[in-house]
């Protein structure tokens, strides 16, 4: 589908989406309450037909106070794809899980909350991936401290 | 094995010594078992990142060909392994099973780390969260070998220096001794391009062939054309 009709369908789902410019492929933005409805239509409208989450990420804004969470979708029918991207502020950042309608959520999910630290509203077992059971904090995180890491010195 | 007619004094001229008259022959049994652990080192393949591309397969590949140095038996298990050659970045959570393998190994083992990630952390050693800055934080390494990653080459000059270090040591006497790890640079005076006119003429003489100047001169068929 070209990118215009599938941006102009996209609006009339759903009157609020915001398309977003400067972008290599079709992209669009949402506020994170109406994400599981709008995800939910996208995977059932026959004409869209996103049946493939590809990627979910995470980028932290700090100087914005909010993480943008991102969706990389593709449809297998109709060969496009599409990328939504919502945001959650950063000291409250909850949002509800998309393992309802892709299963493979379940596991993006736990990697963004392992190194980003969002929580997921019905997402069925929120573990760690990566890193170790115990370990404190989330990495990815722009503001993250340890006693591990280095400090770069000046020479260098 | 059946008995060879060559007397054994010739195969190993430096490490056998003849009696005058007698039919007895004196051997450095230190020599006679280094000679044999040198020559048939058997790898562990550990290789965590992009190293093990270089290390593992290129060098293990025909064209440069580990068997040379008889190490060519890479072994799965670290039960059958006496050479770890950790090729690759370490992270926290691979730590305890590298430290694992190492111990799981036979004695006498061998390590090598080969590239800067192995070495001292490379490009992660600063705001890396999970990077072990260097393998020897966990397990005692014999030889170094630099590059990002090393090159094949590199990695022979690696494995001949540890090589030397297992003739040179005293298995007999002070066994499980460790000589001080050293640090197998390639030799200075070796540049790039001189690699690369090497690499060239290598190309030039085995993989392209002129298939007429080749007919011309009589090189392909047996015969001249007319």
């Amino acid at each position: 589908m070209e990118t215009q009709t599938l941006l102009e369908k996209l609006t009339a789902l759903e009157p609020t989406v915001m398309p977003r410019e400067k972008s290599d492929c079709p992209a669009i933005t949402i506020s994170p309450e109406l994400l599981l409805g709008f995800m939910k239509k996208l995977k059932a409208e026959p004409s869209l037909a996103f049946n493939i989450l590809c990627t979910h990420t995470a980028i932290d804004w700090i100087a914005e106070n909010r993480f943008e969470l991102i969706y990389q979708l593709y449809s297998l029918e109709h060969a496009h794809s599409l990328r939504v991207s919502t945001s959650v502020p950063r000291d409250n950042p909850l949002l509800s899980s998309m393992s309802s309608i892709w299963r493979i959520a379940q596991w993006q999910e736990r990697e963004v909350y392992d190194l980003f630290g969002v929580l997921y509203h019905g997402h069925p077992d929120l573990r760690r991936l990566f890193l170790e059971d115990d370990w404190k904090g989330f990495p990815l995180r722009k503001d993250y401290q340890d006693d591990f890491m280095l400090e770069k010195p000046e020479w260098a | 094995m059946g008995l060879t007619r060559e007397p054994l004094i010739h195969k190993f001229p430096f490490y056998l010594e003849p009696i005058p008259g007698g039919s007895l022959v004196l051997a450095s049994l230190d020599k006679m078992i280094n000679w044999a652990r040198a020559n048939s080192l058997w790898p562990l393949t550990f290789g965590t990142s992009c190293c093990a591309i270089e290390v593992m397969m290129a060098a293990g590949a025909s064209h440069h060909d580990l068997a040379r140095f008889g190490a060519e038996v890479t072994r799965p298990s670290p039960r059958q392994a006496d050479l770890l050659v950790i090729a690759g970045t370490i992270v926290k959570r691979m730590a305890p099973r590298l430290r694992t393998l190492y111990e799981q190994m036979a004695e006498p083992r061998y390590v090598i780390a080969t590239g800067s990630c192995a070495i001292s952390g490379g490009p992660f050693i600063y705001h890396s969260y999970t990077t072990i800055r260097g393998a020897d934080e966990i397990i005692p390494v014999d030889v170094y070998v630099p590059g990002c990653p090393p090159r094949p080459e590199e990695f022979f000059y690696g494995l001949l220096t540890l090589q030397k270090m297992i003739k040179e040591g005293e298995t007999i006497r002070k066994p499980g001794v460790r000589r001080r790890p050293v640090l197998a640079a390639l030799p200075p005076g070796i540049t790039l391009s001189q690699i690369q006119k090497e690499f060239q003429k290598l190309l030039e003489e085995k993989a392209c062939v002129n298939m007429q100047e080749a007919q011309e001169k009589g090189k392909i068929f047996g015969r001249k054309k007319e």
